[in-house]
């Protein structure tokens, strides 16, 4: 008998080691706002029109300093390669735009991204 | 859940350290601003807790997700906590997700297409779990001299984490794989927005699907996959860079030859040889095993120490695609070796280094700490710049200043 106990006590455990049994939950989640901030220059319109839909305006804002051609070929790849239903008369006044965001940004003051040490 | 989204109120109490924007972000999100030290800029990002499941986040992008860790993550642990987990969308992901509709057909290449419940993926095999580093194939983009365009990470699109789950060979088993198959593809729930746009679909060599420690994963740090991550099943390559992690996983495919696919034939790659910002049209491989790396995490560039006395240097360092082997303190003209902290989760996680100087006689002028791993690879001194920005492995140097 104490036996048999003890054989069903190793059957449990045995049981137990074996791959834990996972269950599946529904998910849902709700993720932030994305209210578009662009600054108020000229040809705004056309980047709400043309660009926000699909990203936020971070995705442009926050890139470095670059030449007209290089954001001419960002926006033929945006075209050409992710289909973008882009209003190619609009181009010139979104690259204008683009270079004047970037010329008026304001200067930045640090802080690292790394607490201080004590 | 409308709990998550920050209101007024949270933008004016976060709002009084730093009044200036950050570009183009939403300002109602706006907690603070972290500098990631990008190089002429821009370089303020703001953080916020107001994504569901995540703490405070460095937001590079609201849609479809992008969210960096902060570098001071990496101080508190070895295993970065899931509400801490850097988060890259390519496109729209599903929002909801409904376990027991939730399919994932295996075809292409195989014996006999099936389509898999969570159930039945989770029945296919041994639960296995490994601590495997996950990092975005262009994390520190942001830090290309010269500059590159994409996501302008800072060092933070990556972490490490326990993923659960069964082994991808068995889940293949349940389809049986064909003669003359030679990659396995994987693709998820995220789709375009718009007709004919390439959906991210991704491959691997089919050595590498078979691998003993390459999953399909419902669990990171035991829990359910949060919808930020893939839910509810990831594909998990230890040592391989994020974009083979293919989230939201719905389609496994084996293929017979090369993978034409936009995202594996077109993007993601680098160049097979060293090139310079001039040079075009140079033959590219795809991104696929993770170069070691070490990171200072105990100070910050520019931050102030104590002259005359010994100084402790504490960080993070990997392998890549296999152990960590050693972590020097590299100076100019000068290196020490640093000691290595216990071997906790493996050769795919991060492991702690530590190492005290003797009495500081003046600045410590662009130091960094250089990994090398089992097999020999070492961190260069020099960027191997690349017009994607693409793994970063170069020395990371800060200077502090002795006073």
């Amino acid at each position: 008998m104490r036996h048999a106990l003890v054989l069903v006590a190793l059957m449990l455990l045995a049981a137990c080691e074996r791959a834990p049994e996972v269950t599946f939950a529904d998910a849902a989640i709700t993720l932030p706002d994305d209210p578009t901030e662009l600054p108020d220059l000229p040809g705004r319109d056309a980047v709400i029109a043309n660009c926000t839909a699909c990203h936020s305006p971070s995705t442009m804002l926050q890139q470095p300093a670059i030449p007209r051609a290089r954001w001419e070929s960002i926006i033929g790849k945006m075209t050409e390669v992710y289909k973008a239903p882009i209003d190619q008369s609009a181009v010139p006044e979104i690259v204008d735009y683009l270079l004047a965001a970037q010329a008026a940004r304001p200067p930045e003051r640090s802080a690292p991204d790394v607490a201080p040490t004590s | 859940m409308s709990g998550v989204r920050l209101t007024r109120r949270a933008l004016i109490a976060g709002a009084g350290t730093t009044a200036l924007a950050a570009p183009g972000l939403a300002q109602s999100l706006v907690g603070q601003l972290v500098d990631l030290g990008l190089p002429d800029g821009p370089s303020l990002r703001p953080t916020t807790p107001a994504f569901p499941g995540k703490g405070e986040m460095i937001v590079q992008r609201v849609n479809a997700p992008v969210l960096e860790t902060p570098m001071s993550v990496f101080r508190e642990g070895l295993i970065t906590p899931n509400d801490r987990f850097f988060v890259r969308w390519n496109w729209p992901m599903p929002t909801a997700v409904k376990a027991g509709a939730h399919r994932v057909a295996v075809g292409g290449a195989v014996r006999q297409a099936v389509s898999l419940t969570l159930d039945e993926i989770a029945a296919a095999g041994e639960h296995v779990s490994i601590v495997a580093i996950n990092q975005c194939a262009g994390n520190g983009r942001g830090l290309s001299e010269p500059r590159v365009t994409g996501t302008q990470w800072g060092n933070g699109a990556m972490g490490c984490a326990k993923w659960t789950g069964v082994r991808l060979r068995d889940v293949l088993a349940k389809a049986g794989i064909a003669a003359g198959a030679t990659r396995v593809r994987f693709a998820g729930l995220d789709v375009p927005l718009v007709d004919g746009a390439p959906q991210f679909i991704k491959s691997i060599p089919l050595d590498i699907a078979m691998r003993d420690d390459v999953l399909v994963a419902w669990g990171m740090n035991d829990e359910p996959l949060p919808i930020l991550h893939g839910f509810p099943l990831r594909i998990v390559v230890p040592g391989w860079f994020s974009t083979y992690w293919v989230k939201m996983l719905s389609t496994i495919e084996v293929l017979t030859g090369e993978d034409d696919s936009y995202y594996v034939a077109k993007s993601y790659r680098v160049p097979a040889a060293p090139v310079t910002p001039e040079d075009k049209d140079f033959p590219t491989i795809p991104i696929t095993a993770m170069p070691p790396r070490a990171f200072i995490t105990s100070h910050a560039d520019g931050a102030v120490v104590a002259k005359g006395q010994p100084l402790t240097l504490e960080g993070i360092a990997f392998g890549g695609d296999c152990a960590l082997e050693r972590v020097d303190l590299v100076g100019e003209g000068w290196e020490m070796p640093c000691t290595l902290g216990p071997d906790e989760h493996g050769p795919y996680a991060f492991r702690r280094w530590s190492v005290t100087l003797p009495p500081l006689a003046g600045d410590l002028s662009q130091i960094g700490v250089r990994a090398r791993n089992v097999q020999g690879a070492v961190q260069p001194d020099r960027l191997a710049w690349n017009p994607s920005g693409y793994a970063r492995n170069v020395i990371e140097r800060i200077t502090l200043r002795a006073q």
